[in-house]
């Protein structure tokens, strides 16, 4: 996995720079295992406050492991994490004061009501008397459950009891909100406005952890991104660096006003950033090229030395996230 | 704020234990059944012991404890497989908390459940004092804290299925409860049944329990030892559910 590791030594070494106090979350070679089959592997993560981190992976990557880990729903088999400067292993209720999390499948409250279990949920976080109150209408009302407050949870429909699941973090703000795939089982609307309330939930101080599968998600959300894939961690950096970090992963169009000749296609191929070029037509050229920034004015400047053949167009396409997401998951498949 | 919050989720989930009363109702007619046809039947025929019926009427109630608390570490198992657990293990409360938590509902429901007919026994017998009453109620409610200790520590044992939990919890009724002075006196029994039930705590429960009502004092344990051991059986289970609270338990994974 070079490009993988060389991705995370970028940030490592940024990181370290950093005082302990600025993370939210520092794990060190956190390992969870079920009978034999290791879910988590020697993970060493950390994670910014004040940021949302999403955290991207196929299914069985262990997101989901990572998550209960670091909210104490799970003890580590090996090496340990610190959540807000608490360590799991040894202050686990202090850990669990300043975090909460929203589970991905919500389940186990069969026979309450919304309005029940918000308040519930708030005053296990010490919010108490009217601000409670208040603070839970608000939140049914922001999550389109004020309909079905009084409604007992086994006959609310799958989005519903997901907003529910979702909304529990919205009554007491914590420190550190963890999301486990937030948004499944949510029709388009619904994730968009679950989306921009977890945005806001940064917004007024928390650090955010969102796990999901979902990529449009995560491009929606996050600050940085971490790729998990078999229990192992791949990389962690933001959007537009991993980007970058693919591999040709910029398209560069280039249309000519005459035909293409040798010289020029050979020119093209020897400037350095060029991981692939292919005649699409007699006069047009797509050039994959690791950082396209980079590559265009080298490019230009090597055109206009030459000037036997002029550009008319210019495209350029950055890669996607699925891109990032494909390049970096299966190198380890 | 461990009390407030302990407080917060005794009431959360009591609100769902008595959302159905049914198994409530049922227990008292599954007591008005047995107590008056079954066992007026019984202590017809049972002619050693004098007032069998009163006898009879109060295994019931150590029966019906007994059945509360195997419900409690069921209910322990279901929240495990049912994504429950998870959530509370990830509330600000410590696993002692939560562990008395699940203690304080059984006693609740148990103590709601065996109440009236605790009073129809006492009215009936014409043993009713307040005395009577407070110190039968707290007997029962030892002996539920013991078994449910016992029950608690069995699920976290068979954590990783229901299966394996409602098999083991199955056994040791059939056999916790007839080695034991449920429905029979120690002195009616062989001796290899005697010495079984000698050694079960159970029938200390269930002895002391009668001792506090006032019935057939003379075919009983002693009370002073039963009351120990039953004080024993309930600070060892606890202490023993605490531990593998603390120790073992963690949220199911999520299949």
């Amino acid at each position: 996995m070079p490009v993988a590791k060389q991705s995370f030594d970028i940030t490592s070494s940024e990181i370290s720079e950093q005082k302990e106090e600025e993370f939210a979350v520092i794990s060190t070679e956190l390992s969870k295992d079920y009978g034999k089959k290791r879910a988590l592997n020697r993970l060493n993560l950390k994670i910014d406050k004040g940021q949302i981190l999403v955290l991207l992976g196929p299914n069985g990557s262990g997101k989901t492991t990572f998550l209960h880990l670091i909210s104490t729903v799970l003890k580590p088999t090996e090496g340990t994490a610190l959540v807000m400067g608490y360590d799991i292993r040894r202050e686990p209720l202090k850990v669990r004061q300043v975090s909460a999390i929203s589970f991905q499948d919500p389940r186990g409250f069969w026979r309450h009501k919304p309005a029940q279990i918000l308040s519930f949920h708030a005053s296990m976080y010490g919010v108490s008397g009217e601000e409670r109150k208040r603070k839970v209408e608000e939140t049914l009302k922001d999550f389109e459950l004020w309909e079905s407050r009084s409604t007992k949870f086994m006959h609310l429909s799958g989005g519903q009891s997901k907003r529910l699941e979702v909304a529990k973090l919205f009554v007491h703000r914590p420190k550190l909100a963890i999301f486990d795939e937030p948004t499944t089982m949510v029709d388009l609307d619904g994730k968009r406005m679950m989306w921009d309330k977890i945005r806001q939930l940064k917004e007024e101080g928390s650090t955010v952890i969102v796990a999901t599968n979902e990529v449009r998600e995560a491009e929606y959300l996050a600050d940085k991104i971490t790729i998990l894939a078999n229990g192992e961690h791949l990389v962690t950096d933001s959007l537009e660096r991993l980007k970058d970090s693919v591999k040709g992963g910029d398209i560069v169009d280039l249309e000519f006003a005459l035909p293409i000749e040798d010289n020029l296609l050979k020119l093209v191929q020897n400037i350095q950033g060029t991981a692939e070029s292919k005649l699409v037509s007699e006069s047009r050229l797509r050039i994959r090229v690791n950082r396209s920034e980079d590559w265009l004015p080298i490019m230009t400047d090597k055109m206009h030395e030459v000037g036997s053949n002029r550009i008319t167009s210019i495209k350029v396409a950055e890669p996607s996230l699925d891109d990032v997401f494909l390049e970096y998951t299966e190198k380890t498949a | 704020m461990g009390r407030s919050q302990l407080t917060s989720l005794l009431k959360f989930d009591l609100r769902e234990a008595f959302d159905s009363v049914a198994f409530t109702v049922y227990d008292w007619f599954f007591f008005g059944f047995q107590f008056f046809i079954y066992g007026e039947i019984l202590s017809k025929l049972v002619i050693t012991l004098p007032n069998y019926l009163f006898y009879y009427g109060t295994g019931l109630l150590i029966l019906m404890s007994f059945n509360v608390a195997s419900w409690s570490g069921r209910r322990f198992v279901e929240s495990a497989h049912e994504g429950r657990l998870r959530y509370l293990l990830s509330l600000p409360i410590t696993r002692g908390e939560m562990f008395l938590e699940q203690l304080l509902i059984g006693v609740i429901i148990n103590l709601t459940r065996v109440l009236p007919p605790l009073v129809v026994i006492l009215l009936l017998s014409g043993l009713y004092t307040p005395y009577t009453l407070a110190l039968s109620l707290v007997v029962l409610t030892l002996c539920t804290i013991g078994i449910m200790g016992l029950m608690v520590s069995l699920s976290v044992i068979a954590f990783k299925s229901f299966d394996i939990y409602s098999a083991i919890v199955a056994s040791l009724s059939a056999i916790l409860i007839r080695f034991s002075t449920v429905n029979y006196p120690i002195s009616s029994m062989p001796s290899g049944y005697a010495d079984a039930s000698l050694s079960n705590p159970v029938t200390y429960g269930a002895d002391l329990l009668r001792a506090a009502v006032g019935i057939n004092t003379s075919v009983l344990l002693d009370p002073a030892f039963a009351a120990t051991v039953v004080i024993a059986l309930c600070i060892g289970t606890v202490f023993l559910g605490m531990f593998f609270l603390s120790t073992v338990v963690e949220g199911v994974k999520s299949s």
